[in-house]
């Protein structure tokens, strides 16, 4: 799956994109790092392009959001629908049966994660059986994880902004 | 005093029964919240309702054609419930809209019930937010989408009635207790 290089409007966020780059999603084992400062769109270019664009492509994906906290009440539902018992678990646990039933997706989007776990490489453990890409979206200061270091070929993907009027921030993205 | 007017006369009470009188009030109430905040805002709180009158009338249809109980006016009963239920809703939120929090603290009741009442309120605003984020969520699960249409319409239903009870128990317990202890810790205080 290619994301072409181009202009992305999302003026309903306040964000215009100029992706300088093609990203190609789905070039063998990999693992692509957003990073940028707050405000820079990095959650809006994951949920409204990067996202649809997976659906389009009927490629299925485990997407963690950075609101973990309220997606966990969603987990919760959504295993029990499915007959798990999840009474008890706390929220790795929860994480770990919710992978495992997701052997299916071919990649795994993790927005700002290191927020609540600055090790994640428990993530890595449970799905590198069956991920091929892995899109981790961190703030500029934080650091890669060492379990993606070692294992994956990383690309580096920087959000800049541009300017800003006020309303619109203009931001690119390049392929560090 | 008009909370349990309505109540009582549309919820419990003798026009329960009337279907075109529930139309009739379930449009005016929908009205009445589109004036107060907007159209944009009705159809999303339309929204909102929609995975639970879509429950009610599923569980309906099946007491129907199962013939439950042996009667014969689940479908008619059903119709109802699915306008007097976002109608009683729809009103509480917008009656509860016209009332600050300070409005209810002046209210001669007791602590107790002001503190439930603030509660309540605080509930109806976030349970309406948190629905839109449940439901994104909901649509990036594609284990939910395996199997027909209609399948994946009511697992995710049913996902978005237990994640949203399972955040307002959570949330309404966790904000009463605060409450209740900042009033109890307030109370000592000033003894």
């Amino acid at each position: 799956m290619e994301i072409k290089r181009g202009t992305y409007r999302l003026e309903a966020r306040g964000l215009v994109f100029d992706l300088v780059d093609d990203l190609n999603l789905n070039n063998g084992p990999n693992c692509f790092y957003f990073r940028g400062g707050n405000g820079f769109g990095k959650t809006s270019f994951l949920e409204k392009i990067i996202i649809p664009a997976l659906k389009t492509d009927t490629v299925q994906y485990v997407y963690i959001g950075q609101d973990i906290r309220t997606q966990l009440y969603t987990l919760k539902a959504l295993l029990s629908v499915q007959g798990i018992k999840v009474s008890g678990s706390d929220e790795v646990e929860l994480l770990r049966l919710w992978i495992n039933h997701s052997r299916s997706a071919r990649v795994f989007i993790l927005d700002e994660f290191d927020k609540y776990f600055a090790d994640y490489g428990f993530i890595f453990d449970w799905s590198a059986a069956f991920i091929r890409t892995y899109i981790i979206v961190s703030h500029l200061a934080y650091h890669q994880s060492e379990a993606v270091a070692q294992k994956y070929p990383v690309c580096n993907v920087r959000f800049d902004l541009i300017d800003f009027d006020g309303h619109i921030r203009n931001v690119r993205i390049t392929k560090e | 005093m008009l909370i349990l007017s309505f109540f009582c006369l549309f919820v419990f009470g003798p026009f329960y029964d009337h279907i075109t009188m529930q139309l009739i009030v379930f449009i005016g109430i929908l009205g009445w919240n589109a004036l107060r905040f907007s159209l944009r805002e009705t159809v999303s709180l339309l929204k909102f309702c929609l995975p639970f009158v879509f429950t009610l009338f599923i569980f309906g249809l099946i007491f129907h054609f199962t013939r439950l109980f042996g009667r014969q006016d689940w479908l008619q009963d059903t119709f109802i419930k699915c306008m007097v239920f976002p109608s009683s809703l729809i009103f509480l939120k917008v009656l509860l809209s016209y009332i600050t929090y300070l409005d209810i603290l002046s209210l001669p009741i007791s602590m107790k019930k002001r503190i439930d009442l603030i509660t309540l309120k605080s509930a109806f605003s976030k349970g309406e937010r948190i629905l839109r984020r449940f439901s994104w969520y909901l649509n990036t699960y594609s284990v939910l989408k395996s199997g027909s249409n209609i399948k994946y319409t009511l697992k995710k239903y049913a996902c978005l009635i237990i994640a949203l009870y399972l955040y307002l128990y959570e949330e309404i317990d966790h904000s009463n207790r605060l409450l209740r202890n900042r009033y109890q810790h307030f109370q000592e205080t000033n003894k």
